[in-house]
């Protein structure tokens, strides 16, 4: 018996309406947790989330499931933690299994540069309520015994922040969660229906082209990943979005437990295990735009490389099954939330390699925006607008990494 | 090796090789100053499918040159023999 | 017969035995039991071999002494660490094959594809899994990479097209008992009987297996229209008994039938895996693996998937509960995620869904690793990325400094004295390597004109002979990188500039220059000069005394810069100062910088000169309020934030950033870099040693943070710099609170604000210069290649030659009547670029801008032709040049490099901050190889 197999979660589909008052595009984790929250907090049900393939087939299933706040600018510090808190409760509001486990988050520095930067991190999260600190080598070993503290001779671990809220979970779990919490709300998801148009209506958007046929909507909410410059077209808008491809791999079950997750800029990848105990490598994203689902094999090969210099137990590990997601890069390495100005089109975009552990937070403060026409104060700094206002947010603790 | 990029100085080379640059267009319906600089500041067509683009070989003779990739298949479109 | 070692027990081996027959013959099974197939399509064999776990026992032979553990996870108690020590896992050799075509799979049509290609001329790469070649995955390049018995990876590049011929896989039963031991499949059944293995009482279903003798089945049941249908094993852990049963006009009809084994010749299906992983790349299928799959019925009891013990009922709990799409019943069961990837599974999750649904389903995506490899395996021909050493690497080793990785290159962070370091700049004279700097030589018609555009400083009033320091912009006008600009004083070849960047932006340097320059389309020669120049910055009171003493006759003022020759070298000396004192940086041949440290520090030694590492660096300029970029600055920083809008003219025409900066100047102001000070030291502790990240509170406000923190300077007071943010006023507060201790805004340096240190008039006629001659100079003689011969063990050696840019059409005629002398070796790198290994004592008629100069940043090694294909075959992944001679130029093991394949023999150049990694990687590809044939 494998006891990973889900068990408790219905889905339950129905047909399309001709209206909605919302209608989300996109049912990854981001799409979905909006329209659960429309539902959950503020009693708005008639909701549709549409969806091209199936619920959390894009990045919300090809992602590393890491949840962290350990930012680097103060808004998003305060935007993840809120995000770190909400999955902490997600399990027991959902009253689902969704594997949700603290484990702690060690990033490493092998240079002076580095050092500077991790105590910095760690000062700057403590200050916006994310707990981190700077750890010494010593303390690294015992946290993760099987980290070789001289990197291979050459990339010496000089220390790092520890985020101890740093945890994993089970993506396809959240997003089916959300997609069930929804659903038993009474908001509509439907699978295999792109959307082929915006109806625009004077200047603003009032609906969706499907081939069910138009579908007429109060708000349409773009929640997609990787083909969000299209929808926002749709509407007459340009976005600073690129998309580019993030890979991933995991290897065969590792008897032993590897406690935290690890990561590393400078030898550019993390590592963590999942419950089924496969040890699970991610780096960065391909540095050319690409739509491209396609895996290749110097991703794989590098980072086997450099994981050995850190992680020499694993040389005897087989790896099983890589795999490719799309992600939206802002300019600024931060999302974009909120109005478009495009009345009646909202957008929840630049999602890059941060998606999945934004995913509570993301829907909540979305909903919330939807639901009472304000923009909430959370999520304020993200706006599309603050490239045009001088506002970017560039925040050099997410860039580069998961 | 994943993508190789053919270099017309030293020939097919692996992506790692190489830096990869955008040639950035502003749409002609912008016309005041500041929009277009804001939009050729950060805006994107972020296409699907073939674009053309530069690319600098870093790791060989140092130098950019155009091709063209068709981005959702990271095929190199060969220029027209026409 | 070979002796392994099977949970702790011997067991022998015959020759010629996979291991799963070595374990079937001593009558042991891999634990988890299952149907075996002896075709690398279940996980049913898997056994942890030599601690390699989740290993198909069926794709393995054997080997004596080879350590076996039946539980393929590892066995009951796995080594928690590894006993060995601690160090960077090896990667597997690997061995680059480029061919035309490659073929996967060796059967019938496998053969037959492969002798086509070859009948046509091409170059043909088989694999088989037979010959141990297992093929992990068929990758874009087109790439596809395999193990082979070796112990190596393969990883061959097709020119032209990837032949899958990898046949078909056999269909594993799915009823309850499937998970048995004592299951083979047909094909399995024949391979084992052949083998002389002894199958006991055999019962057959479906397909009769080939090979077998007529007497040897104790039942043969046929399955499909009419026949049989297969309802279940039974058995208490080993199958005792097969039920069939039949419908006939009477009804059902069961039967059970004892036995010690049962074959299954359930049907086949494609194997194909790597076909399906392959769209969009240049791939034939053939024979048996082109096939269309076939569904089997839809099962309904047992386990489907073996990997991941997922059942029919488990299928069903969660298409009960709206999990209808295959993707996401895979994911919700993980059915098919396991070793064999939906091998045995994916034809029944589709007659599953098929049936349920009443909708065919396409098959899940297919994805690499179809045969799964270690991650040492995978990690074969890749190296981590080099860290570029300064020549004066081993001067600073030898004086103790601890080296730390700052902007990709090696930097001397403290000799160990930190604050005799501080002193000896602040009282004395201290010597810093600078040489990481990124340096360019620019000329050209355009040259002025370009560089206009680039820098938002006026280059129009920098005389020759000057220097600036110039801010470098991006589009968004946020602060790229900062450096100093100097116009050369000799103006009779027309415009031509030096241009310097920070280390950490060297690397990006070239290629933005190179960009814009085409962008603008100016006609301007860049050369760059980052490794070809050393540079030393002579800093402290005592920084003219101790060049004069080093034969220096005349020095430039302040905010020029000149040629002198100092201590026997020819330096380019530009007097700036970061540090805040007087200060010479001296800009020379890479190849003199050693003698030039030495004669320094000799010259010195009056002075009691000392070294200043980075860490002492940073002191130093944070004193005098000098940022530092990346550490200050961030990705927004524009010059207005950075309160550096003095480096900017908005009235000299456009420039990059010029527009932004006029967009983002209509936006009210939010936050500015600040100097600070705290007259009370702040709090230290060891585990916290620099306020640095600190918050910034401007009575209860957050406002902003610090970025440096270098501790108390020796006048007292701490400086600081960090981003305030504006208050609801627009307004940036005087007095704040850094970790609760008041601290001040202030607008300039703490330490000697009128700059008068740096600025100070310097008198050196009274300055007689040292005896120097015992570190003696010789006259720099160009490399003659042609009469270097391959040396053994290869040695890395520095080139001495001469670089040149120019335009293409006057490189043309260049190598056409060389100006050189006659067999002095010419490397076209670029169309305007040329690496020439003879003294730079000769002119490019054809372009008065060109730009020839000393180069000394190359190393060599010739190999002889068996040597260089030994090496490259592991580290050269493009394909290498078939004529002779021919040059080309690439990555070699990781490491960008020239390559002259000369008659016989060839020849190595590579970076000489590269050199000593390549060395490495060089000596140990040699000595892994040293077995190779060549």
């Amino acid at each position: 018996m494998n006891e990973f197999v889900e068990r408790q979660m219905k889905l339950t589909w129905r047909p399309p309406k001709k209206s909605y008052d919302v209608v989300i595009v996109g049912a990854g984790g981001h799409g979905l947790a909006t329209a659960y929250y429309l539902a959950t907090r503020h009693g708005m049900s008639n909701v549709a989330v549409f969806e091209r393939g199936y619920i959390g087939g894009g990045n919300s299933g090809r992602n590393t499931t890491i949840i962290r706040a350990n930012y680097g600018i103060p808004a998003a510090v305060r935007f993840y933690q809120r995000s770190v808190d909400l999955y902490r409760g997600l399990e027991e509001e959902t009253d689902r299994w969704l594997m949700h486990q603290a484990k702690g988050l060690l990033w490493m520095a092998h240079s002076e540069a580095a050092v500077r930067a991790e105590r910095m991190r760690a000062k700057l999260n403590t200050q916006f309520g994310a707990e981190t600190e700077f750890v010494g080598p010593a303390q690294v070993q015992e946290l993760c015994p099987q980290l070789d503290m001289s990197g291979g001779g050459r990339w010496p671990v000089l220390g790092a922040s520890y985020h101890p809220q740093g945890a994993t979970a089970r993506h396809d779990r959240v997003v089916w969660a959300l997609a069930e919490g929804a659903m038993e709300h009474g908001a509509h998801v439907h699978q295999n229906m792109p959307v082929d148009g915006l109806i625009i209506d004077g200047d603003r958007v009032a609906g969706v082209r499907t081939a069910s046929g138009d579908i007429a909507a109060g708000a349409v909410v773009s929640a997609v990943g990787g083909h969000v410059s299209r929808i926002a077209a749709m509407a007459g808008l340009r976005l600073p979005i690129r998309t580019h491809r993030l890979q991933a791999f995991v290897t065969n079950h590792y008897l032993q437990q590897f406690g935290p997750i690890v990561a590393s800029s400078e030898l550019f990848f993390y590592a963590s295990q999942t419950a089924r105990g496969e040890m699970l490598l991610g780096a960065e994203i391909d540095p050319q735009p690409s739509f491209s689902y396609r895996s290749s094999h110097d991703f794989v090969q590098d980072v086997c490389r450099r994981a050995l210099c850190l992680l020499p137990f694993m040389s005897n590990l087989r790896v099983l099954r890589q795999w490719t997601g799309v992600c939206d890069m802002s300019p600024d390495y931060s999302p974009i939330m909120g109005h478009t100005g495009v009345p009646g089109f909202y957008i929840t975009t630049g999602w890059g390699t941060w998606g999945f552990k934004a995913i509570p937070a993301g829907g909540e403060q979305m909903a919330e925006l939807i639901a009472t026409g304000e923009v909430p104060e959370l999520i304020a700094p993200f706006g599309l607008d603050r490239f045009a206002r001088d506002r970017t947010m560039a925040d050099r603790g997410s860039a580069g990494t998961h | 090796m994943s993508l190789r990029i053919p270099c017309p100085t030293c020939g097919d080379r692996s992506v790692h090789e190489f830096v990869h640059g955008e040639i950035r267009r502003v749409p002609d319906h912008l016309t005041d100053p500041d929009e277009r600089d804001l939009d050729f500041a950060f805006h994107h067509d972020n296409e699907e499918g073939v674009v053309t683009e530069r690319w600098f070989h870093a790791q060989g003779c140092r130098r950019w040159f155009e091709i063209r990739r068709d981005t959702t298949t990271d095929r190199i479109v060969e220029p027209d023999s026409s | 017969m070979t002796t392994l070692q099977v949970d702790g027990q011997r067991v022998e081996a015959r020759a010629g035995d996979s291991l799963l027959e070595a374990l079937v013959r001593a009558g042991l099974h891999p634990t988890g039991g299952g149907c075996l197939c002896l075709g690398g399509d279940c996980p049913n064999c898997l056994v942890t071999v030599d601690g390699v776990a989740y290993t198909r026992s069926c794709q393995v032979g054997t080997a004596a002494g080879m350590k076996v553990t039946r539980d393929h996870l590892g066995g009951e108690e796995p080594a928690l660490l590894s006993d060995e020590p601690m160090s960077a896992g090896n990667a597997a050799p690997v061995r680059h094959v480029h061919c035309d075509t490659v073929v996967i799979g060796q059967g019938k049509s496998g053969r037959e594809a492969a002798r086509e290609a070859r009948d046509g001329g091409l170059g043909v790469v088989t694999l088989d899994a037979r010959e141990g070649q297992h093929v992990t995955g068929v990758y874009p390049g087109p790439l596809v990479v395999a193990s082979d018995q070796a112990g190596r990876v393969l990883h061959v590049h097709p020119r032209r097209e990837i032949v899958i011929a990898t046949g078909a896989a056999e269909i594993q039963p799915v009823v309850p008992g499937s998970d048995l031991e004592g299951l083979v499949t047909a094909r399995a059944a024949a391979e084992l009987v052949a083998a002389g293995i002894d199958l006991g009482r055999a019962v057959a279903v479906g397909e009769r297996p080939a090979g077998l003798p007529a007497d040897s089945l104790v039942a043969h049941f046929p399955v499909g229209e009419g026949g049989w249908e297969l309802v279940r094993f039974e058995g208490d852990g080993r199958v005792e008994a097969v039920v069939v049963r039949r419908h006939g006009d009477a009804g059902a009809t069961e039967e059970r039938i004892e036995c010690d084994t049962a074959i299954l010749g359930l049907g086949r299906n494609p194997r194909n895996a790597l076909a399906r992983m392959a769209s969009d790349l240049p791939v034939r299928v053939v024979g048996s693996a082109a096939a269309e799959p076939q569904l089997p019925s839809c099962p309904r009891e047992g386990t489907v998937c073996p990997c991941s013990r997922v059942t029919v009922a488990d299928l069903d709990g969660v298409w009960e509960r709206g999990f209808h799409e295959m993707e996401l019943l895979k994911r919700a069961t993980l059915a098919g995620t396991g070793t064999c990837q939906g091998g045995v599974c994916l034809p029944y999750l589709r007659s599953f869904l098929l049936e349920r649904g009443g909708r065919l389903q396409p098959a899940f995506t297919a994805r690499p690793l179809n045969r799964q490899l270690t991650v040492r395996e995978l990690a074969a021909g890749a190296h981590t990325t080099v860290t570029a050493r300064s020549p004066l690497h081993d001067e600073h080793l030898s004086l103790g400094a601890r080296m730390d990785r700052a902007g990709g290159w090696w930097r001397p962070w403290t000799y160990g004295r930190k604050d005799d370091e501080y002193r000896s700049v602040r009282e004395r004279v201290s010597l810093g390597d600078v040489s990481s700097l990124g340096k360019m030589a620019i000329s050209g018609p355009d040259a002025e004109a370009f560089l206009e555009r680039i820098v938002p400083t006026k280059v129009a009033t920098i005389r020759p002979g000057r220097c600036r320091y110039v801010l470098m912009l991006d589009e968004r006008a946020y602060l790229l990188d900062d450096g100093m600009l100097c116009r050369e004083p000799d103006q009779d070849a027309g415009d031509r500039f030096f241009l310097t960047s920070t280390s950490g932006g060297a690397g990006f340097f070239e290629l933005w220059l190179r960009d814009w320059a085409e962008a603008f389309g100016c006609d301007v020669r860049i050369l760059n000069q980052t490794a070809s120049l050393a540079a030393i910055n002579v800093t402290g009171p005592q920084a003219a005394r101790l060049l004069a003493s080093a034969g220096a006759r005349e020095l430039p003022a302040f905010g020029r810069h000149r040629q002198v020759r100092v201590a026997g070298v020819d330096c380019r000396v530009v007097r700036l100062s970061f540090t805040g004192e007087l200060s010479y940086e001296l800009h020379h041949p890479a190849a003199d910088a050693c003698k030039l440290w030495r004669r320094l520090l000799a010259a010195g030694a009056g002075f009691n000169v000392q070294p200043h590492g980075l860490e002492t660096l940073l002191r130093l300029r944070l004193e005098k309020g000098h940022i530092v970029i990346g550490q200050d600055t961030d990705y927004d920083s524009t010059p207005r934030r950075l309160a550096h809008g003095w480096a900017v003219n908005l009235n000299k025409g456009d420039f990059v950033g010029r527009q932004a900066i006029l967009r983002t100047n209509k936006r009210p102001l939010d936050k500015r870099l600040v100097a600070l000070r705290m007259e009370d030291p702040p709090v230290r502790q060891a585990a916290d040693p620099s306020a640095e990240g600190a918050a910034i509170h401007d009575g209860d406000r957050y406002a902003g943070y610090v970025t440096s923190d270098a501790g108390t300077a020796a006048g007292g007071g701490t400086p600081m710099l960090g981003w305030l943010y504006l208050d609801a006023e627009g307004s940036l507060p005087h007095e704040v609170t850094i970790d609760g201790r008041p601290a001040r805004r202030v607008d300039g340096p703490t330490y000697d604000p009128e700059g008068e240190r740096a600025r100070a008039a310097v008198d050196i006629a009274s300055e007689s210069p040292q005896d120097l001659r015992e570190f003696p100079i010789a006259r720099p003689e160009a490399t003659d290649l042609g009469a270097e011969a391959p040396s053994e063990p290869p040695r890395l050696r520095r080139l001495e030659a001469t670089r040149v840019s120019a335009t293409p059409a006057a490189l043309d005629a260049v190598v056409a009547e060389p100006p050189w002398p006659a067999g002095a070796r010419a490397f076209r790198t670029a169309p305007d670029e040329l690496l020439v290994a003879a003294s730079p004592d000769f002119d490019v008629a054809g372009d008065p801008h060109a730009i020839v100069e000393r180069e000394t940043a190359f190393s060599y090694v010739w190999l002889d032709e068996a040597t260089a294909e030994r090496f490259l075959d592991r580290e050269c992944e493009w394909r290498r040049p078939s004529a002779r001679p021919a040059f080309a130029q690439g990555e070699i093991a990781g490491i960008p490099a020239k390559l002259w394949f000369d008659a016989g023999r060839t020849l190595i150049l590579t970076p000489a901050p590269f050199a000593s990694a390549f060395q490495r990687r060089l000596t140990r590809s040699l000595e892994e190889t040293d077995g190779d044939a060549a």
